[in-house]
């Protein structure tokens, strides 16, 4: 249980550091917007993968989980590029 | 008081339950925003199927603000306030800061540089070299300005003065201009106009250093230039009389600074806003899905909730406190 525990938190750790990354990345790029579209798409790509690798780890994966963290993911992206591509 | 209801009890108001279809309707509808106890899935308005219906939404929007200025040019567009004092005085800040002298407001750079941008407005174009050919420095040398440097920095769709400068200074390339020793003198154009239908606001950045440093702007010149620019008429033209002896480039109309003209729908504060109406729907739809799965005790063979949550909370945010409008060139 402990090491399950464990393993939690080390995935979100790591989710945490990307999305840090991620931020401090956004935040110096702020005027550049292709670069920042790039960035979209690595923070979504990104979190697609931590969630079904997170998943998989946990021994949950399944299509529909996958699907959802693809969905998800595809959401993100949409939210920064409707703002970015004006 | 207390009731405990044993099993038997429960499954029998179930079954009453289940019998009104007032109630079932009442079930179905809450469960469009609440998870399903019993399905232990999340709200039908978090299913993967709304949220693509949420993605083509959105790519719908955008479809109609990218649509829409075709249609009716300058309804959409940028709101701006970048006034010339301002960009003149951040961007001496930076070369201050740089140990580098202070740059003078020169007329004929900042004549050359309202002409450029309604160049850009009139042939609709975006770029350094306008599309027959014509170059910054022609615009320069058009204002019988002879110079041994010269230099030619652009902005548009900024929503203040400091963004302009600070992106500039995030570019390589602009920043080498912005700070090049080589330049004595600066000109700016703030205008107003539609490009590729979009109301916007055009800055031009043009430096120089004469050939003869006699010939850079005096104090008195730069507050000239800086008076026209501040008591200027809206987006008027001024042309100058014709004079006796003047040579025909000198007869090139003076422009004056546009003041801010706000756009019938700012098209930043329109996507924002779509984006943090979607996002924060689903997001609080995500945190209605913790609180009342914990409530309940209800357990669901989905992704991580709170991950989603998370993560569209640090999107939302960076729409509205991070992402900035404006593209330099």
């Amino acid at each position: 249980m402990k090491e399950k525990t464990d393993t939690h938190l080390v995935e979100y750790a790591v989710l945490l550091s990307l999305a840090a990354i991620i931020s401090l990345l956004f935040y110096y790029f702020r005027y550049d917007h292709r670069v920042l579209i790039f960035l979209s798409g690595v923070a979504s790509f990104g979190y697609v993968l931590w969630g079904i690798i997170h998943h998989a780890v946990e021994g949950r994966l399944t299509k529909f989980i996958a699907a959802e963290y693809a969905v998800f993911g595809v959401l993100i992206f949409f939210l920064l590029y409707t703002v970015l591509s004006f | 008081m207390m009731s405990v209801l044993t099993g038997k009890k429960k499954s029998n108001i179930v079954k009453d339950w289940r019998q009104q279809p007032k109630s079932i309707e009442k079930f179905q509808f809450v469960h469009h925003f609440l998870p399903h106890p019993e399905q232990q899935k999340r709200a039908t308005l978090l299913s993967n199927r709304a949220i693509v219906i949420y993605c083509l939404a959105m790519l719908l929007i955008a479809g109609v603000f990218r649509f829409l200025p075709k249609v009716v040019p300058g309804v959409l567009g940028y709101a701006s306030d970048i006034t010339v004092k301002d960009l003149l005085t951040y961007t001496n800040a930076r070369r201050k800061d740089a140990g580098l002298s202070e740059l003078r407001l020169n007329s004929a750079l900042t004549s050359a540089a309202h002409q450029k941008a309604e160049d850009m407005f009139k042939d609709q174009y975006w770029a350094h070299i306008s599309p027959d050919g014509t170059e910054p420095w022609d615009f320069i040398l058009g204002q019988n300005y002879d110079y041994i440097y010269a230099g030619e920095n652009l902005a548009k769709n900024f929503s203040n003065s400091k963004d302009v400068v600070e992106a500039w200074m995030k570019s390589t390339s602009h920043k080498e201009n912005l700070l090049s020793p080589n330049y004595d003198e600066i000109g700016f154009a703030v205008v107003n106009g539609v490009i590729e239908g979009y109301e916007t606001t055009l800055v031009v950045q043009m430096f120089g250093r004469p050939r003869n440093a006699a010939q850079v702007a005096s104090v008195y010149e730069e507050q000239t230039v800086l008076e026209k620019e501040a008591t200027a008429a809206v987006s008027e033209r001024v042309e100058l009389p014709a004079t006796e002896g003047t040579s025909e480039s000198l007869q090139q109309p003076v422009y004056t600074q546009a003041l801010p003209e706000n756009p019938a729908l700012d098209v930043t504060v329109a996507t924002k806003t779509v984006s943090a109406v979607f996002g924060g729907f689903v997001g609080t739809l995500l945190a209605l899905d913790v609180w009342y799965s914990k409530r309940k005790g209800i357990h669901k063979f989905t992704g991580h909730t709170v991950a989603h949550l998370g993560i569209l909370v640090l999107v939302v945010a960076s729409i509205w406190f991070v992402l900035t409008p404006g593209i330099v060139l």
